[in-house]
């Protein structure tokens, strides 16, 4: 590719058009009333809605605040409602979306400051479900003629796998109606975590968590709603693992009755 | 969230399961069963395209009043009335209308009642 080419090419992407969008602002050290701020903005097709706040940021308005970390939907930092819906600012595209963009903070959690939310809820609820293993094998010394640590077959990996992917954006909770009403629900989440350290072959801490899940606030407060697994950025599905989760708790507890 | 063992086995949700089951099974009963259902008795046999002794008094009667009859009843009246109770509730506590111990009790109750009503029909008549 000659020089030409390569500037003919630049220019047509910077060659972009303006898109105009609304951002809640909330800063209370100045007052206590949210209100809406626009912007406009020159993007082009690779403007993802975090280099859109990061103009503003640099070019536009210094005082917006909002999180971010890695850019490229792992760090789940950048967690914002994009028109109503839970999205990730890194992993959302100004080009898919026409007219009005209205940029508010993640829904059902406490604001701080603009696009600032307060999450320690969730990690309360994160910490109460014991996302790690318990009581696995300890480690011992490796010998290659017998080694035994942390063995797992590949199907023991796949039964869990696909909910290991979750990187606690807390999308999932802004989605999800019954956190809304009562965010003493557990959420989708934690449960997914839970159901996903009970599927692991290494892990023996079933019995504690199920104590967990099987409260009106654990998995008895999903409905089956389904928004989390649609706006998971990860494609966890936590709607799946919370109702494998419920007959998990109707196990137990039929199990606890019996043994009284 | 610095809950202890106890706390948690407190709130243990030991009622859930069950309301959770029976909402299950009328799921299954109504998404299998009821078609069929309205499809005989509420389609087929107004339209004649059934025998007209198909479901006569006394072929009715004779297949209503019967074990079958009985578990009949409760797959395509009891446990539908169940999983409707479920969603009415879940459904009550959406809108914030109620407050949701009350609500359990109204729409378990009335599902409950109602499958004793029904049941209680068809021992009726099985015993006349």
């Amino acid at each position: 590719m000659s020089t030409d080419q390569i500037t003919a090419k630049r220019v047509s992407t910077n060659s972009a058009s303006t898109k105009h969008i609304s951002v809640k602002r909330y800063l209370p050290d100045t007052s206590t009333e949210t209100y809406w701020q626009e912007y406009d903005l020159p993007v082009d097709d690779s403007t993802s809605l975090l280099d859109a706040l990061n103009h503003i940021k640099e070019q536009l308005d210094s005082t917006l605040s909002y999180r971010w970390s890695c850019r490229m939907a792992i760090c789940g930092s950048c967690g914002v409602m994009v028109n109503g819906i839970p999205k990730l600012g890194c992993k959302t595209f100004l080009r898919d979306y026409e007219g009005d963009i209205r940029i508010e903070p993640l829904s059902h959690f406490p604001v701080q400051r603009d696009l600032v939310v307060d999450m320690a809820i969730f990690l309360e609820h994160l910490a109460a479900v014991k996302p790690y293993l318990i009581g696995d094998n300890p480690v011992k010394p490796y010998d290659p003629k017998a080694p035994e640590t942390y063995q797992q077959t590949p199907e023991q990996l796949a039964r869990y796998k696909q909910f290991a992917n979750c990187i606690n954006c807390g999308l999932c909770y802004s989605a999800c109606p019954q956190f809304g009403l009562n965010p003493e629900f557990l959420g989708p989440a934690a449960l997914t975590l839970a159901h996903r350290y009970n599927l692991d072959s290494r892990d023996n801490g079933k019995k504690a968590r199920m104590a967990e899940l099987n409260r009106h606030d654990g998995v008895w407060s999903c409905t089956f709603v389904g928004f989390c697994s649609k706006v998971c950025p990860k494609h966890v599905d936590p709607a799946a693992a919370v109702n494998q989760g419920k007959v998990e708790a109707a196990k137990h507890t039929l199990i606890a009755l019996f043994k009284g | 969230m610095n809950m202890n063992k106890h706390d948690v086995q407190h709130k243990q949700a030991f009622d859930e399961p069950l309301w959770w089951g029976l909402f299950s099974a009328g799921g299954v009963c109504f998404a299998v069963l009821l078609p069929a259902v309205i499809l005989f008795i509420a389609v087929l046999l107004p339209l004649g395209l059934l025998p007209t002794e198909a479901l006569s008094y006394e072929r009715a009667s004779s297949l209503l009043f019967s074990v079958p009859g009985f578990l009949f009843v409760g797959a395509v009246v009891c446990l539908p009335l169940f999983h409707t109770a479920h969603r009415l509730r879940h459904g009550l506590f959406d809108i914030s209308v109620g407050n949701d111990t009350l609500n359990k009790k109204l729409m378990y109750g009335g599902a409950a009642l109602l499958s004793v009503l029904a049941l209680g029909l068809v021992v009726a008549g099985f015993l006349s």
